[in-house]
């Protein structure tokens, strides 16, 4: 297992290390640059020159990529961003647990609602209720975020007025966590499509377990419904709904872009979003990085927990 | 949102609030109230008994938050969104621009009085009035010089700086008891370097005069120096401008400049050093030293700033309001959202949800019918709106600049342009032509009649005929080619072929290149439409003396003025100047500009000429915001259309 580990972690650092250095040179090739980015139609060429000539722009790529890296890796430094007037990391630092706790909260959410749902379709099989929760799986998952958003917002927000129109307003996690009411409607809005989309895995995986050879054996002995259910079916159907969890961690540490957009609470989604169309490229190279990270993490993380659930995967 | 019918809402209701209780409950429990944090709940009738106190809450433009509080600002932070609706309420500018909608100047709310000018246009002098910074200290002429100390060494910092302008055409700055006076290098027009140049100031306190956290106020040697005493040399080289300080004075101010800034969230001399600053605006002792009627009692990274009056404030209209509160908002409908649900005071109505069209620009339509409790009025900047021909562009088969340089093919090309019928019917009636380098709307004395009965009013015909006289073969709906070089001023075979890239800001703006695309087919102009980022598109428009390959850009926001209040467009259309993206050339027009800066001519010959002479593409300019004000909160309106607001106007009624 450990040779394991240190054969993925070296190969996580290629990982990340290339896609830095492809954004890093996509970034460089857009039209006007940094410079013109950051200082809009008013810049004239010598406070272009200036601003190249302050920030390092000036210099060659490989050399600029070696200043970010050399930066990166001693000082952990990722830049500044003109646009937001702060450090990329400080940016970082005020979304992301922005991001975590609506994401993580809403995918928690999901999980517990939907592992539920997969498993009650599969004992309710080809019954009503099978078929209402389908049907409403199916809806949940062609919903278009912003459309649900905004419906929700219409309804229980406006009309109804039991929750705000927007997200908590809090910059820090204890302030949000603060102002549970109004995490109701964003979390509601992102869990209500991964539920669609778990619920449908759960309930294919389950079915599969439970034409296996070992809950036939395990009724043969005389286990009771329940037993077989819980004891035998579920944790082996539960491996396909790892592997989700662990692709899901880029998605929240990523952000969720329309949702943040919609509640008015920007997040990790957000603000690689606006420094892509802003050209902020410090802010674009450091998103980009921690959503590259999260990646490999999340990937890492799946293939271990797969092997404590199903103890006849070994890693070598 | 505002479209969304009410058979569809009874349908969803249902099934959505049984899953929602569940997380609700979860959560916190629902009660039956509303989440209105807004301070006057439901919408009464305007009129009633003014009310001292409550507290109005403001909608940042979507994510157009303030990150900049020092009121010197480099291009990077330069925004409507720092300045006028952020640092101005806290720290005045010497002179206060904006009377009701006009953008003239108002001596009543200026720091000092009008310029007066002498010798020969030469030496300009004004004279403090008797306003209190909020630690004590009197604004006086030695905070002008202040200000000019630190110009003079950074100006390369400085957004507005423009060649020619302030610090260059400034001799000297004297402060002598409560009298300022600039001796320039040269004649000046009066109206020129009062719009333009004294425009700029802001008066620093000596409590700002330190550069070191813990220093007494007044600490460095800048702000109590002569201007003559802060001496620079400066040397220009491929790698942009240096400028160097020589004398201890001007190496105070620079320390000044740097610790300012940094105590603003930006360090010059390393960008990339982590800095969090923007985290103390509202508790660093520095920020609260302020002359306006406002100090800043919190701000949030994220762009909420609250705002308590300040009570020694000396000018004559005292804050009424108790609190005012900018609120960030990530996108218009999530604004909007919030305006509906009572949150916000002062708002705006997204483009999309405008259910009326405006009876004319300047006379608001019916309210969308979910924000009856609001009155409604469009903004409109002091700027104008267009985009450039590319007149050194190497596209089109090499033709397309030299197609752009013909005044005939321009002429045709604006001809198709129907200014009047896109307003009323892609902007609904809320937005102004343009017709010129001179804004037409809001009204002002500025505007000739010339410019303003709009001397190329859509015609097909008279765009066609232009084309066929000067050797073109025009194909309607097709690409016309050039028949007769002698005629055509470019050579033959060369076919009017264009791109045009341009910032899709929504519907509106997508209609609207639509629209005109085929305007323009009917001469047989094909115009190929791309899409791009705003930062791209003003990225590719960029001066390009050797040639380059972009053709015509269109970044959606034309020209504002600010704090260039004088409209006479040396930043845009003079030869080689730094804005002027399309690298129109032209020396009457050079002649005309430098005789309404440093001469005493009016704009019009200058407006006149290019409202005809055609340096870019002249196209309507939709209004900067349609504000909605709750009903019950007075003074929103009239709107400054150099975008500044004034809450200290702002007030309650019962």
């Amino acid at each position: 297992m450990t040779g394991y580990l240190v054969r993925r972690i070296g190969q996580a650092i290629i990982v990340v290390f290339g896609v830095t250095l492809l954004v890093f040179l996509l970034a460089h090739v857009i039209p006007g640059g940094a410079a013109k980015a950051a200082l809009g139609p008013r810049a004239t060429a010598i406070q272009i020159q200036d601003f190249n000539r302050t920030n390092g722009y000036d210099l060659p790529i490989w050399h600029q990529f070696y200043n970010y890296c050399r930066g990166l890796i001693l000082h952990f430094n990722l830049g500044y961003s003109y646009k937001k007037n702060q450090s990329v990391w400080a940016l970082i630092q005020e979304n992301l647990p922005k991001t975590l706790v609506l994401v993580g909260i809403s995918t928690a959410f999901a999980v517990i609602v939907a592992v539920p749902l997969g498993v009650l379709q599969v004992v309710r099989r080809n019954k009503p209720i099978d078929y209402v929760l389908t049907g409403a799986s199916f809806v949940g998952y062609a919903m278009p975020a912003f459309l649900l958003g905004q419906l929700l917002i219409l309804y229980f927000a406006i009309d109804l007025h039991w929750f705000s129109t927007e997200a908590p307003q809090a910059t820090t996690v204890a302030g949000i966590l603060s102002d549970p009411r109004g995490l109701v409607l964003p979390v509601f809005s992102l869990a209500a499509i991964t539920i669609a989309a778990f619920s449908r895995y759960m309930r294919s995986s389950m079915m599969e377990a439970m034409t296996e050879d070992y809950v036939r054996t395990a009724r043969a002995k005389g286990a009771g419904e329940g037993r077989v259910l819980f004891r035998h079916a579920l944790r082996n159907a539960l491996i396909p709904i790892i592997t989700l969890l662990g692709l899901s961690l880029p998605g929240i540490v990523g952000g969720a872009l329309i949702t943040e957009t919609v509640f008015n609470y920007p997040g990790m989604g957000l603000l690689a979003y606006n420094s892509a169309l802003n050209n902020d490229v410090p802010l674009l190279l450091g998103t980009t990085f921690v959503a590259t990270l999260a990646t490999v993490v999340g990937s890492l993380l799946a293939d271990i927990f797969y092997a404590i659930a199903d103890p006849r995967v070994r890693y070598a | 949102m505002a479209a969304v019918g009410s058979r569809r809402r009874g349908a969803l209701k249902g099934a959505a609030a049984v899953a929602l209780m569940v997380l609700c409950l979860a959560a916190a429990g629902c009660g039956g109230g509303g989440s209105s944090s807004g301070s006057s709940g439901s919408s009464t009738t305007a009129s009633g008994t003014p009310q001292q106190g409550g507290t109005a809450y403001f909608a940042e433009g979507a994510q157009a938050v303030p990150n900049f509080i020092f009121p010197f600002m480099s291009l990077a932070f330069f925004s409507v969104t720092n300045g006028p609706q952020f640092q101005q309420l806290m720290y005045r500018p010497l002179l206060w621009f904006g009377k009701g909608t006009s953008p003239a100047l108002n001596p009543a709310l200026s720091l000092a009085t009008p310029p007066k000018y002498s010798n020969g246009n030469r030496t300009v002098t004004m004279t403090m009035k008797p306003y209190k910074f909020s630690n004590g200290e009197t604004v006086t002429a030695q905070d002008v010089v202040f200000w000019m100390n630190i110009l003079k060494v950074e100006y390369t910092n400085w957004a507005a700086y423009a060649a020619g302008g302030m610090p260059d055409d400034v001799k000297d700055v004297t402060a002598k008891g409560n009298t300022i006076t600039m001796t320039l290098t040269g004649p000046t027009n009066p109206y020129w370097f009062t719009y333009n140049e004294v425009s700029q100031i802001t008066p620093f306190p000596m409590a700002w005069d330190i550069s070191k956290t813990g220093q007494k106020a007044g600490g460095e040697a800048c702000g109590h120096a002569t201007y003559a005493s802060v001496t620079t040399t400066k040397s220009t080289s491929k790698s942009g401008t240096t400028v160097t300080p020589t004398s201890a004075a001007a190496k105070s101010c620079v320390a000044v400049y740097t610790y300012l800034s940094r105590q603003s969230g930006y360090d010059p001399a390393n960008p990339k050093k982590t800095n969090n600053s923007l985290k103390t605006y509202a508790t660093n002792p520095l920020w609260q030293v302020v002359d306006g009627p406002w100090h800043l009692t919190k701000f949030t990274t994220n762009g909420l700033a609250e705002f308590k009056p300040n009570p020694t404030y000396s000018g004559p209209v005292k804050p009424k309001l108790a609190a005012f509160v900018e609120l960030p908002y990530t996108s218009t409908g999530a604004e909007f959202n919030a305006l509906v649900g009572g949150k916000i005071d002062v708002g705006y109505l997204p483009s999309e949800d405008v259910t009326s069209p405006a009876r004319s620009p300047l006379e608001a339509g019916a309210n969308n019918p979910r924000l009856s409790g609001f009155a409604l009025e469009a903004w409109y900047p002091w700027g104008i709106n267009y985009f450039p021909y590319n007149f050194n562009s190497t596209g089109d088969g090499g033709n397309a600049g030299k197609i752009f340089k013909q005044l005939y093919f321009r002429q045709a090309f604006q001809l198709l342009v129907d200014q009047p019928l896109y307003l009323k019917k892609i902007f609904k009636n809320y937005g102004v032509p343009t017709y010129g380098p001179v804004p037409v709307l809001p009204k002002n004395s500025f505007a000739t009649a010339e410019e303003q009965s709009n001397p190329y009013a859509y015609n097909v015909q008279k765009a066609t005929s232009l084309l066929t006289s000067h050797g073109w073969k025009v194909v309607k709906n097709g690409v016309s080619t050039c028949s007769d070089a002698a005629k055509c001023g470019v050579p033959a075979g060369a076919k009017l072929d264009f791109t045009l890239q341009y910032v899709n800001n929504g519907p509106a703006e997508q209609q609207l290149m639509q629209a005109q695309v085929a305007s323009w087919a009917q001469a047989g102009i094909k115009i190929s439409l791309t899409t791009a980022t705003f930062d791209t598109v003003i990225g590719n428009a960029t001066p390009c003396p050797g040639g380059c390959s972009w053709e015509l850009e269109n970044w959606g926001g034309g020209w504002v003025f600010s704090p260039d209040y004088y409209p006479s467009g040396e930043e845009l259309f003079q030869t080689g100047a730094g804005s002027n993206s399309g690298s129109y050339s032209d020396k009457t027009n050079d002649a005309n500009i430098k005789a309404t800066n440093f001469g005493n001519a009016t704009l019009a010959t200058y407006e006149n000429y290019l409202a005809k002479n055609l340096p870019v593409v002249w196209q309507p300019n939709q209004a900067f915001q349609i504000t909605e004000a709750r009903k019950t909160l007075q003074g929103v309106f009239p709107q400054n259309p150099l975008l500044s607001i004034n809450p200290e106007n702002w007030y309650f009624t019962k």
